[in-house]
């Protein structure tokens, strides 16, 4: 533990039960930057000038991120401090990303010519391609799967993160663009146009069970056993018990909450339209702060570093 | 170059940015004016769904579910057969002079914008009067690569702008400005 212990009183008056340490990398689309949030402190560490439109992130284990800007097609490895360790421009839509230490793969989602790049972490060289369904959007990976949510192709491809091959195309509900794998590995999908989430077992494909919930969902996170959903135009964010998967509650956040990840037992929310996070402590299920960000803020994959040197 | 029609109708004042290519993000839009009248006055013109008289853009309204969730409209702008505008309420409160809508249907010559979702809220000056904010977050009019100019992210942010502006203004002048 490094920090004082006032700093640590601190940090769990204004951020619940964040992990100290863990820092948050948010995409902020319309301001063209990234904003590093300091979790356990509850401030905006530094914002770093992202050019292009950032919207997907995938951070590393080792505490760098990867960030993709929409726009002018860059996608770019940086530290935490901001500095440049790589960084290419492919063609078409990149959107999402995803990354797989194990093998040294990042992935990136074309949203216009149905397929994923496969790069390498460390240069960003292209690898290979994975074909996917029309519009691919939001990717995850976990136990030696990755899922990209087709959006326009209401579906999900599940491919081998060893050997790169197609395992599954799970149809779903209309417009799947956030997914996550959950801790207990089942796969979680936001049905943006069925405002509902698909459960599916992706090394099966086959789907287990659809939840209702709010309008617009778009990312999906999870802590304590249960499932954290954000509803785009709920402006809110829907809870399930990842057991039963009964609803439990649904939390007031900021306008278009979007991107959703975790940090111990808070889950950060980042609201679109109102450039803030939200903090959510998952046991308690209340609100127990915001930190505000860049304008923008789309934070699209996993946005949250774990202290690499706790 | 083709002018949407909504701008048409309100004033020629859209210069078209030259198009770059690349990948969709979604725009915001947040105009807001402060007028002098008492916000329950202003909520009671504008807080309609099924009432958009007061835009000067907009020739008529119909619609079903009164301000209920779910609840249709249709505007049409101009005159008597002009264009329309298809919305749902998605969100109302009358309590927090509040509601949320989106566009299920237009022409993008119409209103370069896709994925269309706005916002209207009226709060309290400490003055006694009225802040008035119009909020959007939208998709250019083409959502492919390398669109057209009169379907780029400027134009859709022009045309949305306009919109708001015109509708703004002509609440404050009916209202008039807040001292």
């Amino acid at each position: 533990m490094r920090l004082s212990s006032l700093s640590a009183l601190l940090c769990c008056l204004a951020a619940g039960s964040a992990a100290a340490g863990d820092l948050a990398f948010v995409t902020c689309q319309n301001g063209d930057a990234l904003s590093v949030l300091d979790l356990g402190a509850g401030t905006e560490l530094r914002r770093i000038p992202l050019p292009g439109k950032p919207a997907g992130v995938a951070v590393s284990p080792d505490g760098s991120v990867y960030t993709v800007s929409a726009d002018s097609k860059a996608v770019r490895h940086l530290d935490a401090t901001g500095a440049l360790l790589a960084e290419t421009v492919l063609d078409g839509g990149p959107i999402g990303a995803a990354l797989d230490p194990e093998n040294g793969h990042l992935f990136v989602s074309d949203w216009y010519n149905a397929r994923i790049w496969v790069l390498d972490a460390e240069t960003l060289a292209p690898v290979a391609e994975l074909a996917t369904g029309a519009e691919p959007a939001g990717l995850a990976i976990q136990d030696g799967l990755l899922a990209s949510a087709d959006r326009d192709g209401d579906m999900v491809s599940v491919f081998d993160l060893a050997s790169l091959s197609l395992l599954h195309r799970i149809p779903v509900g209309e417009r799947p663009f956030g997914l996550r794998f959950a801790p207990d590995g089942r796969l979680f999908v936001g049905n943006v146009g069925t405002n509902d989430v698909s459960v599916l077992d992706a090394r099966e494909g086959v789907t287990l069970a659809t939840l209702p919930v709010g309008e617009r969902p778009y990312g999906v996170g999870f802590a304590r056993g249960r499932g954290f959903v954000t509803n785009q135009y709920g402006d809110s964010v829907s809870v399930f018990d990842l057991a039963t998967l009964e609803p439990l509650a649904t939390i007031d956040v900021g306008e278009y909450p979007e991107g959703i990840d975790v940090s111990g037992d808070t889950i950060v929310v980042a609201n679109w339209f109102e450039n803030t996070v939200t903090l959510i402590d998952a046991a308690t299920l209340e609100v127990t702060g915001t930190i505000a960000t860049a304008d923008g803020p789309r934070a699209f994959g996993r946005f949250i570093a774990e202290d690499p040197a706790p | 170059m083709r002018i949407p029609r909504i701008l048409a109708l309100l004033v020629g004042l859209l210069i078209p940015a030259m198009a770059l290519a690349h990948g969709p993000s979604r725009q915001k839009a947040t105009l807001s004016t402060d007028v002098a009248a008492a916000p329950a006055e202003v909520w009671s013109v504008i807080g309609n769904f099924q009432d958009m008289s007061w835009h000067p853009a907009i020739f008529s309204t119909t619609g079903q579910g009164g301000n209920e969730i779910d609840a249709t409209r249709q505007l049409t702008l101009g005159e008597a057969g002009g264009p329309t505008i298809d919305e749902i309420l998605y969100k109302y409160s009358a309590e927090k002079m509040s509601y949320s809508y989106r566009i299920e249907q237009v022409d993008v010559a119409v209103l370069p914008v896709t994925n269309y979702s706005g916002h209207i809220t009226v709060t309290p000056l400490d003055s006694g009067g009225s802040h008035i904010e119009w909020k959007g977050a939208f998709y250019r009019g083409d959502p492919l690569n390398d669109p057209p100019p009169e379907l780029n992210d400027e134009a859709a942010m022009a045309a949305v702008t306009a919109v708001y502006q015109a509708g703004l203004d002509a609440l404050t002048e009916r209202f008039g400005a807040a001292q």
